[in-house]
């Protein structure tokens, strides 16, 4: 029943998936450019955002169009504005890519230390095991999963921390201490993808749930 | 070095994405429709297109002529001594109210579903029978009358009794009825007319969904006063409202456009007005 | 707002309605006392000449081998030839008047003022009508088609009325949904006007058959003769039952005052059986759809 409905959820759901892969795509793109300092590739990742922002619009346009014509309600209207919450978390996520594409860039001549790129490197891949894992706890309702987010989130925090150390006792060199301030900004743009998964998790949550909360307070 | 791979198609696209106007198939073409009872025009001065494969619904506060326009579509109000129509129809390109036409022939190809169901009081099989008995499609009648209930949805509920009255159905069972009596002459165009409005929210909804399926092979027509059923299954809406001239009510028609643009962003105010509810 | 308000004790309405039932029950009362006696009083005359002398033998001085079996025949005669004359046109200028006609042209209009006081003519006249026009002006004689003929004008009123009120009780609903699949105006009234109205008219032309095998009057005036004792035929003298109860009535004998009663139970079997029939077909056909 309600065969429109159904089918116009459908679709907004696999354009949020895709969106999805798109910001997985954008965040591997901008990883890969920052531990080979590729310069050509980070360009790549700031164009390549037009086409996230692209997906974004057309979804907002499809969830205006539904609220005005099928009137949601009850779980639907859930979906409705879990698509719409977890739509800007992406974009803000793919936001974030393009900033460090950009950091990157800036500072492609000097030389890293090594470690810390190893640590940025694992933050990274951290940042997209949580949105892999966001988009799946949405797309199979798995509230559990999506909780799961949390710990993972703790992980990223604690590499912060650490890189934030690290660079505070970086040698005097200043073109290494202009890389490392730089990579502060990299390292908090990984932080806050990370916070952006969580996001999403919340939003599978409401959705099943109904009720919307906060998975860990802010004094974490 | 990774480039990254070339963008996927977004899905933007919808499967069944409406057509784009150059691609649109005009089957009803209106201009400078009027319909006069007597001395009052009802409807004043009416144009659009109507396209092919495509849920059209009008919509309007009573009294708007949206009734009696879609009347004018399979001229059914040739059966109003006082009526009369200024303004051309076109359908196909064919002038439908040219001298020559046949309004018998019209109507084959024009079927109509009315707000309360009218199921004859004969047998299930001879309500669907009836459309190709009179006009002489008589072979393969049960297969005819099989097919037309498939598309109906109503075949698993009644094929083990055709024979019963059709007055033993429920409203919307009989709704269903009748619409399985106009696809069995195997029309172009379905023309309804507030087809659900005498119906539960349940049996609405089964229309509602039938509709979607039929349009794929139907050029759908429907008026109704309940806005949000038109914002649920029309392609196109067009919006009708009162003006009044002299002291006389007449019909005319204010917006038509696409129905996501009438529900989110319609250029007319009085179309926002009744879209929003502050109509009146 | 307490309980005590839901029951004031004052129950003024109350009385008004009992009244009003028992005045209507006393009608009721009056009605069937008045039936009641006219068919006690008719089966104590003529019980014990309702036999089969009665409806075997032909008329006769003799009251003990006298019987009403060419009035029976006529009776039946006449009433089969009025309605296969009735129906047709009653139903025929109802279909016009309903369905084809426009109200508005003045021609129709004098057509439905006509039939309305056609209805409400006294049969008498109707038998004057008769006389003057079939019997001498068409030079048909006393015959029974005179008879059949005249009956079929003084009740096709009545017919044509209850064939339109039929007609009219089918929706227009069932009208426009035949128009809409593609039917010509004679399609829609021929397969579904029609058949849907058929109680309707069956009904009617059944009541008007009832009503009009009791007739006397304009039988009488066109010359039912009072003497028959062979079978009638269509184009032969003839006599009717309502006429040989009336001339059995007027003869000085007891016996035949006996047998005129014994002749109306015939014929009050045969107008109940006729009323029966309509009710009947009227409870089918209501059932069915």
């Amino acid at each position: 029943m309600r065969i429109s409905l159904q089918e116009e959820l459908d679709q907004l759901e696999a354009s949020l998936q895709e969106e999805g892969a798109l910001v997985l795509r954008a965040l591997r793109g901008c990883l890969n450019a920052l531990s080979r300092q590729d310069a050509e590739l980070a360009d790549e990742v700031i164009a390549f955002d037009d086409e996230v922002d692209e997906t974004y619009i057309g979804i907002e346009e499809g969830i205006q169009s539904l609220l005005a014509r099928q009137t949601p309600v009850a779980i639907d209207l859930r979906n409705v504005l879990a698509v719409l919450h977890i739509n800007l978390h992406l974009e803000r996520m793919a936001d974030y890519c393009v900033t460090v594409a950009k950091l990157t860039k800036l500072v492609h001549d000097s030389t890293p230390d090594p470690t810390l790129t190893e640590a940025l490197e694992d933050m990274g891949t951290r940042a997209e095991e949580m949105i892999q894992t966001a988009l799946d706890s949405f797309a199979d309702r798995d509230v559990a999963s999506a909780e799961s987010l949390v710990d993972l989130d703790e992980l990223i925090d604690g590499a912060n921390r650490r890189v934030v150390h690290q660079i505070l006792s970086l040698s005097a060199d200043p073109d290494l201490r202009e890389w490392g301030l730089r990579m502060l900004l990299v390292s908090r743009c990984l932080e806050r993808i990370g916070d952006h998964a969580v996001d999403i998790g919340e939003q599978t949550a409401f959705l099943v749930s109904g009720q919307f909360r906060e998975f860990t307070d802010a004094s974490h | 070095m990774t480039i990254i791979e070339s963008p996927v198609q977004v899905a933007q696209q919808r499967e069944r994405e409406l057509p784009p106007p150059e691609q649109r198939e005009v089957v009803f073409d209106v201009s400078g429709l009027t319909v006069r009872y007597g001395d009052n025009p009802a409807l004043k001065d009416v144009s659009l297109e109507v396209y092919r494969n495509f849920v059209t619904a009008f919509i309007g506060p009573s009294g708007c002529g949206k009734s009696t326009f879609i009347r004018c579509f399979n001229r059914m109000n040739d059966l109003i001594p006082s009526a009369a129509v200024e303004g051309t129809i076109l359908y196909h390109g064919e002038d439908l109210y040219a001298p020559a036409v046949d309004a018998v022939e019209v109507r084959k190809r024009i079927g109509m579903v009315f707000q309360k169901p009218n199921p004859f009081p004969k047998s299930i099989h001879a309500n669907v029978a009836f459309g190709p008995r009179v006009l002489g499609m008589t072979d393969d009648l049960d297969g005819r009358v099989e097919r037309a209930l498939q598309q109906a949805a109503l075949w698993d509920e009644v094929k083990d009794r055709l024979d019963e009255s059709a007055l033993s159905l429920s409203g919307g069972q009989q709704q269903r009825l009748c619409i399985a009596r106009c696809l069995a002459v195997e029309p172009d165009v379905l023309l309804m007319d507030e087809p659900a409005s005498a119906l539960d929210p349940i049996s609405t909804t089964r229309i509602e969904d039938l509709m979607h399926e039929l349009k794929r092979e139907y050029t759908i027509v429907i008026v109704t006063h309940n806005m949000q059923q038109a914002a649920r299954i029309a392609d196109m809406t067009a919006f009708f409202s009162v003006q009044i001239e002299d002291g006389r009510r007449s019909g005319i028609l204010v917006e038509y456009d696409a129905t996501p643009t009438i529900f989110t962003k319609p250029a007319d105010k009085r179309t926002e007005d009744y879209v929003t509810g502050r109509f009146g | 707002m307490s309980a005590a308000s839901l029951s004031t004790g004052r129950r003024r309405g109350v009385w008004r309605g009992r009244i009003f039932v028992g005045l209507l029950l006393l009608s009721m009362a009056v009605g069937f006392l008045a039936l009641g006696t006219l068919c006690v009083d008719v089966l104590q005359k003529g019980l014990a000449y309702f036999d089969s002398v009665l409806l075997t033998n032909g008329p006769s001085s003799d009251p003990d081998i006298a019987g009403a079996r060419p009035a029976i025949l006529a009776t039946l005669y006449l009433g089969v030839l009025l309605i296969l004359f009735t129906v047709p046109i009653g139903v025929g200028t109802a279909i016009y008047l309903e369905e084809y006609a426009d109200r508005h042209r003045w021609p129709n209009r004098l057509l439905e003022l006509n039939i309305q006081n056609l209805a409400a003519v006294p049969s008498i006249v109707y038998g004057i009508l008769g006389l003057a026009f079939l019997v001498r002006g068409l030079g048909l004689g006393r015959v029974l088609l005179a008879g059949a003929l005249i009956l079929t004008l003084l009740v096709l009123p009545t017919v044509i009325i209850a064939a339109r009120e039929a007609i009219r009780a089918v929706p227009s609903s069932i009208r426009e949904g035949a128009y809409a699949l593609g039917a010509t105006q004679w399609q829609v009234v021929s397969r579904q006007v029609l058949p849907a109205a058929i109680p309707g008219i069956a009904t009617g032309s059944i009541l008007a058959l009832a009503r009009a095998i009791g007739e006397t009057a304009p039988l009488i005036l066109i010359g039912a003769l009072t003497f028959i004792s062979f079978n009638p035929t269509v184009m032969g003298p003839f006599t009717a039952l309502p006429v040989q109860i009336y001339n059995w009535t007027k003869l000085p004998d007891e016996k035949f005052k006996a047998l005129a009663a014994a002749a109306i139970i015939v014929l009050l079997i045969m107008v109940l059986l006729l009323n029966a029939g309509a009710i009947w077909l009227r409870n089918r056909y209501q059932k069915r759809w």
